[in-house]
């Protein structure tokens, strides 16, 4: 079997711009700068956008399938200032949800097993009761928002933060909670890991929630989950020993399944996608949910930029997704696992050399071409976010590339390039959460157009920037394709040996007993 | 050689766009000392 069937996907978003502001990367450094970035540090609380912005905002919807992409894609940047109709702008979509921060901060609570966070006692109780509006968050979850460990006295809470190095948690600009350290000399479980850790667990969980809604599936019925964020679990003794996947499907209720972790930058996604395809079709597992919770240290990475050009910093949210491979019955949409990229230790890193081992190579192998791909879905961020900050428009560099590729290999010819990018091209619309982005947003979009009739196929691409952990100067990048079903041809019923064997012990048994 | 012989060079390279390696490959001829590559990732 090289085929596996994409059974179903979730996508979320969790905004966080309290959280952003004070533990993002860029405004965690600059409050850590001695006071050289104060000016940054009092403009950027001007800067933040509302909860309800962020629900109007079309990149947000398109990501959680409040509108659908080529809604989207319909509407030319920039789309700060083009508020979607409130129709369109709820806090439920399609494929996921954009969650309020304090109901955040109690998922993230929920989620903590060892009295790691503690809540004030009537901010816990508040959001218990909204998040038990929220049709997946379980009865088990609420509960656990509201254990007794969890709830402290404000007085408590800052008594932590100022004896302990716990790290506040805030809402509505006020003190109301906060994460404590796991272990008071071990590094790798101070609070502000933790943090991370934990948000990226409940982010991740909701995905999974999500995901589980979408399919249909009963959480007893799901096999294993592969995680695939950029966070590193662990101990001083491994410090990114894991497991991400295991925890989330624990408390996502799952009792069945196990799970492991995959990592790899941004390209850490589609590799988990191929490893999970993989399972699935060889019959290791039954059915696999790839899952991703999102990053606190990249919200507001590029604020500097946007609060210097007086922008909104639009960097807020949490992402996570998830995806549901089971094995191909030639009904839902494909994952093609003989077509896939692969970007060698050789290969080099010039964009040309990358570009070809992620798509023209593996389309070659397959007797395919560029222009038999409808979509190429490179690497999602939006560039409302990016372009500010000298980043570009990643998304469109990346089809130009492939574009200016197909022309190399005389697969269209040069004058009609800009018409094979606008075609075959995507508009990025994921947060800048590192792995969020890589191609991965389009799995959703993609099946759904396919379900429609509207295109036969897509390839997905990651990209991973492993030079930053300064093991190898190499990046990584993978990618895979997504197809149109075809009918699965029922397979003849197979008898073996033994089968055959027991049949003629039967029949001579009946024969003998006759005879006698 | 050419108008960069003998200078020296700082190579900042970009995931998406040329990363330092592929910078330092073509400037490998070019007479010029280079001090400092590397890639990052703003996204």
């Amino acid at each position: 079997m090289s085929k596996v069937g994409i059974k179903s996907y979730s996508y979320c978003l969790n905004h966080a711009p309290e959280t952003g502001s004070h533990y993002g990367g860029t405004p965690w450094e600059a409050s850590h700068s001695g006071g050289k970035e104060q000016e940054y540090l009092n403009a950027l609380p001007q800067h933040l956008q509302s909860y309800d912005h962020a629900l109007h905002y079309a990149p947000n919807q398109t990501y959680i399938g409040g509108i659908s992409y080529e809604e989207f894609e319909a509407i030319p940047a920039p789309w700060v200032d083009k508020p979607l109709p409130d129709e369109k702008s709820k806090r439920y979509g399609k494929f996921g949800e954009l969650m309020p921060e304090d109901e955040f901060l109690g998922l993230i609570s929920a989620c903590d097993e060892f009295e790691l966070v503690w809540l004030e006692k009537s901010f816990a109780e508040s959001v218990s009761k909204k998040l038990a509006e929220d049709p997946v968050i379980t009865e088990a979850i609420v509960k656990r928002v509201v254990r007794p460990k969890n709830m402290q006295e404000l007085a408590d809470i800052e008594k932590e933060v100022a004896e302990r190095d716990a790290l506040p948690l805030y809402h509505d600009n006020k003190v109301v909670g906060c994460v404590r350290m796991g272990h008071p000399t071990d590094h790798c479980l101070t609070a502000h890991v933790l943090m991370e850790n934990l948000a990226g667990k409940a982010s991740g969980v909701l995905a999974l929630l999500h995901l589980l809604k979408n399919s249909g599936l009963n959480p007893l019925d799901l096999d294993f989950v592969i995680e695939c964020s950029e966070e590193g679990a662990g101990d001083v003794g491994q410090r990114a020993g894991g497991n991400f996947a295991k925890a989330i499907a624990e408390v996502a209720g799952c009792t069945n399944a196990s799970g492991c972790d995959v990592r790899g930058f941004c390209a850490g996604p589609v590799n988990a996608m191929i490893n999970a395809a993989a399972q699935v079709a060889s019959g290791a597992r039954k059915n696999i949910a790839v899952v991703a919770g999102g990053s606190i240290p990249k919200l507001y990475m590029n604020s500097r930029d946007h609060v210097k050009k007086n922008l909104l910093a639009l960097e807020d949210c949490v992402g996570s997704f998830a995806v549901l491979l089971v094995p191909d019955d030639g009904t839902m949409p494909v994952m093609r696992l003989d077509v896939l990229g692969k970007h060698t230790v050789g290969a080099g890193g010039a964009p040309q050399a990358v570009t070809s081992a992620l798509t023209f190579e593996p389309l070659q192998t397959a007797g395919l071409t560029f222009s038999d791909v409808d979509r190429f879905a490179p690497e999602l961020q939006n560039h409302e976010i990016t372009e500010p900050a000298g980043a570009g428009n990643v998304p469109l560099a990346n089809i130009k590339m492939i574009a200016a590729l197909a022309v190399m290999k005389k697969a269209i010819e040069k004058p009609a390039m800009m018409d094979f990018i606008k075609k075959h091209g995507t508009i990025g619309y994921a947060h800048t959460q590192g792995h969020i982005p890589a191609g991965v947003p389009f799995i959703g979009p993609a099946c759904e157009l396919i379900k429609e009739g509207k295109i036969k196929r897509a390839m997905i691409i990651g990209k991973g920037s492993l030079f930053l952990a300064r093991l190898t100067n190499l990046a990584d990048g993978a990618s895979f394709l997504i197809e149109a079903p075809e009918p699965v041809q029922a397979q003849a019923a197979s008898v073996s040996k033994d089968d055959i064997k027991a049949m003629i012990l039967e029949a001579l048994s009946e024969i003998a007993g006759k005879l006698g | 050689m050419g108008k960069l012989a003998g200078k020296k060079l700082l190579l900042l390279g970009e995931r998406d766009g040329v990363p330092g390696p592929a910078m330092e490959a073509c400037l490998k001829d070019s007479g010029a000392e280079i001090i400092f590559s590397a890639t990052e990732c703003f996204v």
